[in-house]
């Protein structure tokens, strides 16, 4: 059975290495640069958000002038969904689709264990892949995450712990669970996609800021920044607390142009500032709940798929 | 004599309607058996509730007293079974096709096959999608029984084939037989091809089984009787008649004779397995729309003619 799987898989396999290896190129030489440019900015002591000087100015700028268009790099968010819907999604539909469920269900193997085997290999691709190219991105976001900080931004987040992998693993599974309704290869990469993003949007934008309670900051209203927080930490919301120690996050009245904000500030009764912030230390933390997370629905995804192709005829 | 393939009041539905209904049926093993039905009749449920590819909604399906779907382990390399329009795996290239059976057959007769696939003519290099369709249906066919199954199920395999690749199909099929002494079941729309090749007849319309035996018993059995116009009460409370048809001077009767048959006033002729298989199925067909009795006797044989 392992060598049907290979078989008929082999031209995806191949695709997923040109991918892998055109992609790693690319990370490489790029990565292999910025850490070039690391090296500058720790030898000019650019590290950290006390690290100010025309210098430090200057080697900032020229990393955005280079780097920048890097920063948002959307197509790597877009991979694991692309492997749920050309991988996962036709893993069954093709067969029914070309009828060869009819040959292969009637070989001396059980279906189950062709699924189970299929299931297997596919999945351990999947994750094989992902898992390498989760080591190359850590590597490749490491520098401009020490330099700049902001690890809970969504590339660097996504890309650089168990979570990249995780969302491989419930891309493919939601690929195999909308084969496995639909039947049909169009119809499952339609509801691969929608059930992705209705399972990772609300995680991301609602869950995320709040899988622990996020600590808080208070600062008074003539000062710019609070300096407890460092640039590893999340800033979730921020705001004002009135004389009832309210917290809210817009004025109640508006300032006029020539009013100093501390002034104004205090018409509008505000007391003091805060900031509601997930420290940098819990990275790992919301790593592991966030991969939890999807892990469950994966298993929950390829559950549904088992019982679907039991009763598939 | 052993069964290789029992159902017992087998029940298939789909939504509302019954594809297959209390199908009651034991094909003997050893036998070459023709399943013939109308399009529609219920011949490919039959054959995927018989090789687990279905699950029945009543009743039991047994081949050699062991359930295809709850004993898949045991029951599948016993089975050899077609689809139809026999669906390969087209990127695969023959060769290919053959480690795939190989791999998931553990009595899988690889030496037969390649010997086959050489006399057929078939490249071992050449992908299945290349292939015309009479060789398609011969790769499958091979596949099937180089699988070394008992029992062999194959679902209209002769519908798409041109008549040289029908003869030249049906010919591996009995070499096969002839080697092995497998039992086989293949369904077909027209009795037409099979009836050189089958010496077991099931006959399927409207969900149900409508007969089955020995192709010569039934041979045997049937008669039609011609005779002046009369009714036909007399000889029906004997006999079972399956079509009768008037004219103003005349009734024409198919009868299966159930014992010796006194019919003095009846010219008894031999019926063709082609003429009474149809009288079967416009039975059905007849009983189906619900005409009056009269109109049916009338209209019953020009309907399938």
């Amino acid at each position: 059975m392992t060598w049907v799987v290979w078989r008929q898989h082999r031209a995806e396999g191949l695709m997923l290495l040109v991918v892998l290896a055109v992609l790693g190129v690319f990370l490489l030489i790029t990565g292999l640069e910025m850490a070039n440019s690391f090296q500058q900015f720790r030898q000019n002591h650019c590290l950290g958000l006390n690290s100010k000087g025309s210098l430090c100015d200057e080697l900032g700028m020229a990393w955005n002038n280079h780097y920048g268009f890097l920063r948002g790099a959307p197509l790597l968010g877009a991979l694991p969904l692309l492997l749920g819907a050309l991988v996962g999604a036709p893993l069954v539909t093709r067969e029914v689709e070309q009828r060869t469920h009819l040959l292969i269900w009637t070989q001396s193997i059980t279906r189950m264990r062709w699924l189970t085997v299929k299931l297997a290999l596919v999945l351990g691709a999947g994750l094989l892949a992902s898992g390498a190219l989760l080591a190359l991105l850590s590597w490749w976001n490491s520098p401009s995450v020490q330099i700049f900080g902001d690890p809970f931004g969504a590339r660097v987040y996504d890309t650089s712990g168990p979570v990249w992998v995780a969302t491989a693993l419930l891309a493919l599974a939601l690929g195999m669970f909308a084969g496995a309704l639909t039947r049909r290869t169009v119809a499952a990469i339609f509801l691969t996609i929608v059930l992705f993003l209705a399972i990772r949007a609300p995680v991301e934008v609602l869950w995320r800021p709040n899988f622990q309670t996020p600590l808080t900051v208070t600062y008074a209203i003539d000062q710019q920044n609070p300096s407890a927080l460092s640039n590893q930490d999340w800033i979730v919301s921020q705001g004002f607390i009135d004389a009832q120690g309210n917290r809210s996050t817009n004025l109640r009245g508006s300032c006029t142009r020539d009013e100093t904000s501390t002034r104004c500030l205090q018409a509008n009764g505000v007391q003091a500032n805060y900031i509601s912030y997930q420290p940098g230390d819990r990275f790992w933390t919301f790593q592991w709940i966030e991969t939890g997370i999807y892990v469950g629905f994966s298993v929950l995804a390829l559950g549904a798929s088992v019982w679907l192709v039991r009763r598939l005829n | 004599m052993s069964t290789a393939l029992e159902t017992t009041k087998l029940s298939k539905r789909y939504g509302r309607t019954w594809a297959l209904q209390d199908c009651t049926l034991s094909l003997p093993a050893g036998r070459v058996a023709a399943l013939i039905g109308p399009n529609g009749a219920g011949k490919t449920t039959l054959l995927h509730l018989a090789v687990g590819l279905l699950e029945p909604t009543a009743g039991e399906v047994q081949a050699f007293g062991l359930s295809p779907l709850r004993q898949p382990g045991e029951a599948l390399p016993r089975l050899g079974f077609v689809a139809q329009d026999t669906p390969l795996y087209k990127g695969f290239t023959v060769a290919e096709l053959l480690t795939l059976g190989r791999k998931l057959n553990p009595g899988f007769d690889d030496a037969l096959a390649r010997a086959r696939m050489q006399k057929l003519g078939i490249p071992l290099n050449r992908r299945a999608g290349k292939l015309s369709g009479g060789q398609q249906a011969q790769v499958a066919l091979v596949l099937a029984l180089a699988k070394r199954p008992d029992l062999l199920l194959l679902d209209e395999p002769l519908s798409s084939l041109d008549p040289l690749a029908r003869r030249e199909f049906l010919r591996t099929l009995m070499d096969a037989v002839a080697e092995s002494g497998l039992t086989v079941l293949l369904s077909s729309h027209i009795i037409g091809d099979l009836e050189r090749v089958c010496d077991y007849l099931v006959i399927l319309s409207a969900s149900q089984v409508q007969l089955a035996g020995d192709m010569q018993e039934i041979q045997r059995t049937h008669k039609r009787l011609i005779g002046p116009r009369q009714d036909e009460a007399a000889l029906a409370s004997v006999h079972t008649v399956i079509e009768a048809s008037h004219t103003d001077r005349q009734t024409t009767l198919l009868v299966r004779t159930n014992g010796p048959l006194f019919a003095p006033s009846w010219e008894v002729q031999e019926v063709s397995m082609e003429d009474m298989v149809l009288a079967y199925l416009s039975q059905q067909a007849g009983d189906r729309v619900q005409a009056p009795p009269s109109a049916r006797e009338q209209d019953g044989r020009e309907v399938f003619q």
